[in-house]
């Protein structure tokens, strides 16, 4: 069984990450550290670059977990693309950043967190920034 | 005396708070298109073209300088945040400057390309108002043999001298002079290659092919090969300087000017060359040479000063003989006829305030360019942020708006399209573009200059060589055809000779 | 312990080796193009008078022979090599192929908005051409994007042909809007 993390290059991914890690333990499950984009815009700062990616590796390297990392780039929306992948590896938890967003936000873009909660076969656990850094 | 009292009656025009308006909206519009990913300055004025159709002539070219320099300027900030340059004469500001913002500078990077802009354009305006009425007086002048030579000299210039193959250029040339034969013939009044098609009569709008080449032709090539995986941007904050970064930048911005300025008045001379010398030449004079490739900040004030000091470069030419040296000066030409205006000698006899009025706002636009970039360079760098649908959506949207409105057609929209995919073919190709615009704005004048010069002559073909200017630039075109030669069979054995 | 990117556009990429013979695609458009040039110019009435000596038919029958001799010596330059760089740009990824999906869409959304903008008017056919274009650039937000469409065009109208008196057609909704 896999413990599955939507992974972004902020402070809602890191938190994410760091309750993926803590979950990942106490089950004792493999992770896997999903990054998405669509790839449609010049600049996408939900895209982890490749320093980003090297501080994930290292930082799980050295727990000693056993993890795979995988990114994916252009398609279809995150949240897609993390139920998809979530049922492809049978994970037994996915972990999720959240972030603040305005009332208006939410309207026009749609929310991935919502999509995810409801779509996914699995529970998910829903991580703030500022919960974890304290 | 008398330019100087024309050039204060400039600055009073355009200092009316209606005019300071549209300059200042000229510089945020231009800046703005010309960050965005994938958009050059000549697609910038090309796409902003209709802003200007419902003005004044001397109110749309007060919004035009702003656009030209805010474009010229949103341009570098893309090269500097993102390590792939838009044009090659950001080539170089795109390794120095890139390299600065990866080490955390990107402030000052920012920082000296905003001010070694600024200095070198208002250094750049000001050789300008010196230099082009001698050349205006020149131009005077000139009888149709030298003026039909002058143009000869531009196309082989902009086939011969640049990009990487003659034959390339060429066609591309050839293809420009084809649409600009399109339409009625000025003199006998006969169609010509008008296919039956009436609304070609009036011939192919300037302004139609620009739009086309530059905006439909690049948004559909780009949209075929849109890179799927984001690029790494540096994060910015205010753009500044400290005391050290002015004592390293300021000799490089006026050494850039130096080169910049006078490449930008020559035909085809561009902007590519003087940014390459000012690099080698700062490299070779820093007292850091172990910064250069690692991110120098003198390697990106003197390129981006000499860049922008060629862009003013170019307005001469354009503004006092009527020939555009590069893409972003034809289609400021491309503009200038729309507004039923004819650039060269004449101009500023019959348009003085006009032209007064633009090289006044020029100053004006280069100073509000200052203020406003150094605040808002974070907010620039959030557009880079747009989805690319949205992008090019946007770009074909107004491209097709600026088209349809020159003559309210939709038989111009047909044509944009045919023009949008030979751009698309020619970058497949690897065929310039910048020979075809020049052919199609010069190719029907120097129709027009070679036939007059022949019925002063009865027909006799010895009337296309006139006084001694039409010897000197014949002589200029001959020597460029035969460089390839002359330096296979004069340059490398005298090289040769020196060495042994 | 691994890490991949997933690509989903999974196109062959283009190999920077051999021929590009399309060029000679090129030289047969060249060619065609002044057979055509020099047809028509010999079409036309050829008038030259004292003030005139040289007619409206020698420049465009010039220029046709030139495109002749510049689609034969393109020819040899590609027998013997020669090939364009295409543009790159920042924006530009040129290891993967064309995307001509893409390409027809867009030209498809550009028609459109050709043949309908005096019947139906800037307002809907500009609204048509930016969803369409959208569309074709692979955005699925159907919704979001024909509320972004029409907000654009309605702005661009008032803007332009109602604030300049720029030339834009009204059409269908001729005195609503």
């Amino acid at each position: 069984m896999t413990v599955l993390i939507g992974y972004v290059p902020s402070p809602e991914g890191e938190a994410a990450l760091r309750a993926g890690i803590d979950e990942a333990r106490r089950r004792g499950e493999r992770i896997l550290v999903v990054n998405t984009s669509r790839g449609d815009a010049m600049v996408d700062t939900r895209f982890a670059q490749e320093p980003d990616l090297a501080h994930v590796r290292e930082d799980l390297a050295a727990l000693g977990i056993d993890f795979d990392i995988r990114q994916v780039l252009g398609g279809r929306d995150a949240a897609e693309e993390i139920i998809e992948l979530a049922e492809k590896s049978e994970a037994s938890l996915v972990v999720i950043g959240l972030r603040r967003r305005s009332a208006v936000g939410k309207l026009i873009m749609g929310s991935s967190a919502q999509q995810i909660l409801l779509g996914a076969g699995c529970p998910v656990l829903a991580v703030k920034a500022a919960a974890t850094t304290s | 005396m008398e330019n100087l009292n024309h050039l204060m009656q400039g600055f009073e025009d355009v200092v009316a708070p209606m005019n300071l308006l549209l300059a200042l909206i000229g510089v945020v519009i231009g800046t703005a298109v010309g960050v965005l990913p994938g958009i050059g300055p000549a697609m910038t004025v090309a796409l902003l073209l209709p802003i200007t159709y419902g003005m004044e002539p001397v109110q749309a070219f007060i919004m035009f300088a702003g656009i030209f320099y805010g474009g010229m300027y949103g341009g570098s900030t893309t090269s500097i945040l993102l390590n792939t340059p838009g044009e090659s004469s950001s080539v170089v500001t795109a390794i120095e400057g890139n390299k600065m913002a990866k080490a955390g500078r990107a402030a000052q990077a920012l920082a000296t390309a905003a001010i070694g802009s600024f200095v070198a354009g208002t250094i750049g305006t000001l050789l300008l108002v010196l230099v082009t009425p001698f050349v205006v007086e020149f131009a005077v002048s000139l009888g149709a043999p030298d003026y039909f030579a002058l143009m000869l000299l531009a196309f082989v210039a902009v086939t011969s001298v640049l990009g990487s193959s003659r034959i390339r250029g060429l066609i591309s040339l050839l293809l420009g002079l084809t649409i600009g034969v399109v339409g009625i013939d000025a003199v006998s009044g006969q169609q010509r290659l008008t296919l039956g098609i009436p609304q070609l009569a009036d011939g192919i709008d300037v302004v139609v092919v620009a739009v086309g080449i530059f905006a439909v032709g690049e948004a559909l090539w780009v949209a075929a090969h849109l890179r799927r995986k984001p690029a790494e941007v540096t994060p910015v904050g205010r753009p500044w300087m400290g005391a050290g970064d002015w004592k390293r930048s300021w000799r490089p911005w006026l050494r850039g000017t130096a080169y910049g300025f006078p490449f930008g008045a020559l035909p085809a001379g561009g902007a590519e060359i003087p940014t390459f010398l000012s690099y080698a030449t700062e490299r070779r004079l820093t007292k850091h040479p172990e910064e250069f490739g690692k991110g120098a900040i003198e390697g990106v004030a003197g390129p981006e000063a000499a860049n922008n000091a060629s862009a003013a470069g170019t307005l001469v030419p354009m503004l006092a003989l009527g020939l555009p040296a590069n893409a972003t000066a034809a289609v400021m030409l491309a503009a200038f006829q729309m507004h039923g205006i004819q650039p060269g000698p004449l101009l500023f006899e019959r348009e003085t305030a006009l032209v007064w009025a633009l090289i006044a706002s020029l100053f004006i636009g280069n100073l509000l360019l200052l203020l406003l970039n150094l605040p808002l360079a974070p907010t620039w760098a959030k557009l880079l942020r747009i989805p690319r649908p949205y992008l090019y959506a946007g770009i074909l949207f107004f491209a097709s708006m600026g088209a349809y409105a020159v003559n309210a057609q939709p038989v111009d929209l047909f044509v944009l399209l045919v023009l949008g995919l030979l751009g698309f073919a020619m970058r497949r190709f690897g065929l310039p573009v910048l020979p075809l615009i020049v052919g199609v704005i010069l190719g029907p004048r120097a129709e027009l200059q070679g036939r007059r010069s022949l019925q002063l002559s009865g027909g006799e073909l010895s009337g296309l060589v006139g006084g001694p200017v039409s010897y000197a630039v014949y002589t200029t075109v001959v020597l460029m055809l035969a460089w390839p030669l002359i330096r296979r069979f004069v340059v490398r054995p005298l090289r040769a000779a020196r060495r042994a | 312990m691994s890490s991949q990117v997933d690509e989903r556009s999974a196109e062959s990429t283009r190999s920077p080796e051999g021929k590009d013979r399309a060029q000679y695609g090129v030289c047969a458009f060249l060619a065609l193009l002044g057979a055509a040039v020099i047809v028509d110019g010999l079409g036309i009435r050829h008038l030259t008078s004292t003030t005139d000596p040289v007619g409206p038919r020698t420049v465009p029958v010039i220029l046709g022979v030139l495109l002749l001799v510049v689609a034969a010596v393109y020819a040899v330059d590609v027998a013997r090599g020669g090939r364009g760089e295409p543009e790159a740009g920042e924006d530009v990824d040129l290891s993967q192929g064309s995307d001509w999906r893409t390409v027809l869409l867009l030209i498809v959304a550009f028609l459109v908005n050709a043949v309908l903008i005096e019947r139906l008017g800037w307002v809907i056919s500009g609204t048509l051409l930016f969803w369409g274009t959208a569309f074709a650039l692979g955005n699925r937000h159907y919704v979001r994007n024909l509320a972004i469409a029409v907000a654009l065009s309605l702005i661009t109208f008032y803007a332009f042909a109602i604030g300049l008196g720029v030339n834009l057609p009204a059409g269908v909704l001729q005195g609503i809007l």
